[in-house]
């Protein structure tokens, strides 16, 4: 029944998303895993009573297999990203499951963020908001190299005054 | 009683502008209407917790009623002397370029509205407001939960002179025809202050009786009402008049929302319109007249509840950027409603009118029926369509939503699929507005053709953007 990718560029390829986003979402979400799953091990190897060794393997094995599951999540979203500039608007794809194309007028964004966590700026990427005067657009682009951010702010800022920003 | 809009001298910020009204205040009275807000509250609440002890408490009869006035005395003191404070701390200017509220006495803020930003101008009489003749300007803004800045209270004539300025200004440079019209010639202006309706032409006008049998028959109404009935029979013949009274409650409130939003706000609901813009005038209790300039308006709604359907009827709700997040107070609702209700032809003929989109004459796109499993039955009801000025999204079935957005409106658009969606070839698209009542959106779409729409729209709203608009109604 899918003949074609719907969420194909429109125009030029879409610009990927740095690598290190997978980097940094791996090194947030591995502690918070890998301690449980280590924890439960640990008591699944040392407990005496037949039922909580049993309970505690069955978590560890759930627990990394989650680990296995972010893993590859981080590469593979990671990979989902994109965006381009076209001549009057940014449009934006993501998603793995979910997928989504956003389209946003340059003429139509209110501001533009650009933010990133001390992890963020230490792996050389930022998160790149777009804000128009609906809160439907959910036009964040996350994982973008903090100097390509830095030039997108500037560029769509500016497009948005040469296009008229308004309601 | 001191002339209100007196220019007083020493107020904030009063040098550096070139200003056209610095440091205003607004009515003396002002502090008055506080304390009755403050005064019935205090009453109410001793009453309400002592008859939700089930009897009352063991006193004399005088003495019953002396507790109660006494509490309202009270708070009528006590809100009078806060009311006096904040309204001696809290001053206005109104400059070339803003409007500028200077308030609070320990936490100063100063709050800078720009006219450029201005969506609406509105003025409510709230009732107890009413009585001393007084009544709330408010100046609507894009954005944030925070995005109203309300002047209270002032003096009628004082807040329509106050709101033609500000439209005036809002409307931008070039189309003013009598450019920087001083405030202080219009402050006690009565011209404006009195008749209010010249030169404007009515477009809808809701009678009471229709008003009130429009809402009996919609199915929200009904559908509580026999649940909420239906419940307490149920409960009552079990003999658990407790459980009862406890369910009562939240179906009482219920109604007693519809029956505010969809009634008393609607009460006597005009529309008029003149060049510059949309007035909705409306109100039982609270009368409330709501000035929107043409080119705020950013999208319609035409809603159909079953029942209407049947009787050929239809009410029309109105996106203007910042009405949609006033949610928290209850009001978002009746606030975006532009007819209560009205025969079906003429509120399309008004969609016509405003936004110059034939409905009826689009093109339709429907989704499959193999997106049947996302909607069951629903499916039918939902289509979209686009014609040189306009984008539509139709859904519902219980309650048909006709969503018309202009190109020129359009926010971003969006297309998205899901798991299941993208196994059986399907995906939506979504066209956004400023948050409102409007949302148009193709739910469930052949995948292809969502993207073919998607792309086509992001088109039609770049060819309109660069079109200019002009206002529904000529200039005289």
């Amino acid at each position: 029944m899918v003949s074609t990718d719907i969420f194909r560029p429109v125009g030029e390829d879409w610009v990927p998303v740095s690598a290190a986003l997978a980097t940094g979402r791996r090194l947030v979400a591995m502690p918070l895993l890998a301690l449980p799953a280590v924890a439960a091990a640990i008591v699944a190897t040392t407990t005496s009573s037949t039922v909580l060794r049993l309970v505690a393997a069955a978590a560890a094995v759930a627990l990394v297999a989650v680990i296995v599951a972010a893993w590859t999540w981080a590469a593979r979203n990671q990979r989902s990203w994109g965006y381009a500039e076209a001549e009057d608007d940014l449009l934006v794809t993501s998603g793995v499951l979910f997928k989504r194309l956003v389209a946003v007028p340059y003429g139509r964004m209110q501001f533009v963020d650009v933010s990133a966590g001390p992890l963020a700026r230490r792996l050389g990427y930022a998160t790149v908001t777009l804000h128009t005067a609906s809160t439907e657009t959910a036009a964040d682009i996350p994982g973008v190299p903090t100097e390509e951010a830095r030039r997108l702010r500037n560029r769509l800022t500016e497009l948005g005054e040469s296009h008229g920003a308004g309601l | 009683m001191a002339p209100d809009s007196e220019p007083e001298s020493g107020g904030v910020g009063a040098s550096s502008t070139p200003a056209d009204a610095v440091g205003l205040r607004t009515h003396p009275l002002t502090a008055v209407t506080t304390g009755l807000l403050f005064s019935l509250p205090a009453a109410a609440a001793l009453i309400f917790s002592s008859l939700q002890n089930g009897r009352l408490p063991d006193l004399p009869w005088w003495l019953l009623l002396l507790i109660p006035v006494l509490l309202a005395a009270g708070g009528f003191v006590v809100g009078t002397a806060i009311g006096f404070v904040s309204w001696f701390v809290t001053t206005y200017v109104i400059d070339g370029e803003e409007v500028r509220v200077d308030s609070g006495l320990l936490f100063k803020s100063s709050r800078r509205v720009p006219y450029e930003r201005l969506q609406s101008v509105d003025i409510a009489e709230p009732l107890l407001a009413r009585l001393v003749g007084l009544c709330e300007l408010r100046l609507e803004t894009a954005g944030g939960s925070d995005s109203r800045t309300s002047l209270k209270y002032l003096r009628l004539a004082d807040a329509r002179a106050l709101r033609r300025v500000l439209l005036e200004r809002a409307d931008g440079p070039g189309t003013d025809p009598e450019p920087g019209y001083p405030l202080d010639a219009t402050a006690h202006d009565a011209g404006d202050g009195t008749a209010p309706a010249r030169g404007r032409r009515v477009i809808s006008h809701v009678t009471p009786g229709r008003l009130l049998l429009g809402t009996l028959v919609s199915l929200d109404l009904a559908v509580s009402l026999v649940l909420g009935v239906g419940v307490l029979v149920a409960l009552v013949s079990v003999d658990a008049p407790f459980a009862a009274f406890g369910t009562a409650i939240p179906f009482a409130t219920v109604l007693l929302k519809i029956v505010s939003n969809r009634v008393a706000a609607q009460w006597d609901s005009t529309v008029t319109e003149d060049r510059r813009g949309l007035r909705i005038e409306r109100g039982l209790f609270t009368r409330t007249t709501q000035t929107v300039p043409w080119e705020r308006v950013q999208g319609l709604a035409v809603e159909e509840p079953l029942v209407w359907r049947r009787l050929g009827w239809a009410r029309l709700q109105v996106d203007i950027a910042g009405y949609g997040n006033e949610a928290g107070d209850g009001s978002g609702e009746s606030t975006s409603t532009l007819v209560p209700v009205a025969d079906r032809e003429r509120v399309l003929q008004i969609v016509e009118h405003v936004l110059d989109v034939r409905l009826e004459q689009m093109e339709r796109t429907a989704p499959p029926p193999r997106s049947w499993p996302f909607a069951p039955f629903v499916w039918r009801a939902r289509w979209v369509g686009a014609d040189a000025v306009g984008f539509a999204g139709v859904e519902g079935w219980f309650q048909r939503r006709s969503n018309v957005v202009p190109h020129h409106k359009t926010q971003s658009v969006e297309v998205r699929q899901g798991p299941l969606q993208r196994r059986l070839g399907l995906a939506t698209v979504e066209v956004h507005t400023p948050d409102g009542p409007v949302d148009a959106d193709g739910r469930h779409l052949v995948a292809e053709t969502a993207r073919t729409i998607a792309l086509d729209q992001v088109e039609r709203a770049r060819r309109a953007r660069s079109r200019p608009h002009p206002s529904p109604v000529d200039a005289p």
